[in-house]
This record gives C-alpha cells, structure tokens and sequence, in this order.
C-alpha cells in the first residue's frame, strides 16, 4: 500500500514537471533570429518582379522565408513605434520593398547606397510594396 | 459660341477639379488587435499599407504574417491553426468615409467619420460599418477607428482562444 502511494506521488510529482516545463517553453520560446537563419539571396528587383508575376508561386517561395536581398535605397522612415524602415527601389518607380529593421541599422546609411540586408518576407501588397521584417544588415 | 465657351470652362473646372482630388498615402501604418476576453492575446501589425483620398476613398491592406505578438508560440497558433496565412497571406479593406464632406483637409482638426466598406479576411468579404476620426495635422493626415470584429464571421474557429476581438486602426498618412 505505502509503496503504492509512493509511485502514485513520483506519478503526480512528474507530470506536474512536465506541465511546468510547457508552460515555462510556450512562454519563452525565442522569436525567429534571422541573422543565424540560412536564407535565400535574391535582388530587390528579383524579388518584386517574382510577385508581380505570380503571386501565388512567390508566395510558395518566399513567404516567411529568410531572404537575404541586394538593394537600392529609396527611402528612409521611422514608423509608428520608431522602428527603422528602409524602402528600397524596384523596376517599378511606384512600388518598393518595405523592410522594417529589427535596431537601427549601426551604418549611416542614405538615398541611392546599395545596401546587403536580410529579412523575414511576410508577403506582397500589389501597387505598393513586398515586405519584408526583422531587417538586419549583412556584411 | 457661348455653348463653346461654356463646354470649355467646364473642362477647365473638371481638370481643376482631378487636381484638387489629393491622396494620402502609407506603407507603415498601424494595426493591433486585444481578444476581448484575454488581453494576453494581443498583436501589432507596423506595415499596413493604406490610402485615402480628398473625395472619401478609403483602402488598406496588411499581411497576416505582420502580426507581432509578445508570445512566438502565440504567434505561431494564430498563422498556422486559426488564420491559415499560407493559403490567406492578405487582408483588404476597400470603403467609403460616407462623411467626406464634414472633412476640411486644408484645416488643421480632428473630423468624426463614418466609414463603409468591405472587408476581406480570411477569404470571406463582408460589408463593415465603422466609427472613425480623421485628424488633419498640416500637410499630414492621421485615421484612428476601434471596432470589434466576430471571429465567425470570417469563419475564423478560435473559440478555445478568442471569439470576438477589438481591433484598433491607427495610421499616420503623407
């Protein structure tokens, strides 16, 4: 009886444990560190252009993936939590990729540099712009 | 020849009057959503990309995938079990502001607006009516509306998690 008992607390003992161990997982699990992430390289011409042509095929591809791009900058803007944003230039004058930057990217960067960045593609705004976040730039 | 003159400053006033139309445009603004039952659940989406023009155009468009929440694993359930982001990547707003007229864009205040239209999300489209402000700020324009949307409504099955959330719309336009 007593050795019963035992086992039965050793039961409840662990599988408190292992709900503890969920709970503290869900919780901390990291967000995605896409400077450590293998990613496609591609340039921000590529990029735009796959969308406009098939946006269904590039979301297959490109969607949440790490993307490491080549660009020219457009634009530089803060938004509305003060996050970096870089907009950089396509074949198309209308539309760019919008890249919000996880920090402020260490260079000083301006209009016209070329810039090696990589990001998460979260997907394509038709007229307007492919997206891109979680920024960082790429030596 | 009056007929003439008269035809041709009609045209002249409508070309002045294409000018006149302006458009506020943003790739930045921003979105966030509280389940109403659970303020844990929560996310911002910084990359909505919206427009809104002089004559009551309103439009906007943000990708599912933009959602920011605290939690990763959170975030993770809501693309993959209940939004379906690969199969729905995006979600489109196209409206009115029936008010328009209230607006003066070229003095500075906060308007009270009405906005309809439909929106799109997770592949059902359905006619929103919602409550809003436009803020004239200079040569900048803000919009802020809070509304709730019904989960079902979207046939969005969250029901463990959330049924209704609150959805704050708040974009800085150029």
């Amino acid at each position: 009886m007593k050795k019963t008992l035992k086992y039965f607390l050793i039961l409840i003992l662990f599988v408190a444990l292992v709900a503890a161990g969920f709970v503290v997982y869900v919780y901390n699990k990291p967000h995605r560190n896409v400077a450590k992430e293998k990613a496609v390289t591609l340039t921000a011409e590529q990029l735009y252009q796959a969308f406009k042509d098939n946006e269904q095929l590039a979301n297959q591809k490109y969607l949440d993936k790490a993307i490491e791009l080549t660009g020219r900058i457009a634009q530089i803007t803060t938004n509305q939590q003060g996050q970096t944003v870089i907009d950089f230039n396509t074949a198309d004058s209308t539309v760019t990729i919008n890249c919000t930057f996880k920090s402020k990217p260490a260079l000083n960067l301006k209009m016209g540099d070329s810039v090696h960045f990589k990001g998460i593609c979260t997907g394509y705004i038709p007229d307007m712009n492919v997206v891109m976040n979680n920024g960082v730039l790429v030596k | 020849m009056t007929k003439l003159y008269l035809l041709l400053i009609g045209c002249l006033l409508s070309v002045a009057g294409l000018q006149a139309q302006k458009s506020y445009v943003t790739r930045n603004g921003q979105i966030s959503f509280v389940a109403l039952n659970d303020d844990d659940v929560s996310a911002i989406n910084n990359e909505v990309a919206s427009r809104i023009t002089s004559n009551g155009n309103i439009t906007f468009s943000l990708l599912i995938k933009s959602f920011f929440f605290q939690y990763a694993e959170m975030q993770d359930h809501f693309n993959t079990d209940y939004l379906q982001s690969n199969t729905y990547p995006r979600s489109d707003f196209k409206g009115t502001i029936t008010n328009i007229q209230t607006v003066n864009f070229s003095k500075n205040g906060i308007y009270p607006v009405t906005v309809q239209g439909n929106l799109t999300l997770h592949g059902v489209t359905k006619l929103i009516t919602v409550p809003g402000t436009i803020e004239v700020l200079g040569n900048k324009i803000i919009a802020k509306a809070k509304f709730t949307l019904v989960l079902s409504d979207f046939n969005i099955h969250a029901e463990r998690v959330a049924k209704k959330v609150a959805i704050q719309f708040n974009c800085t336009y150029q």
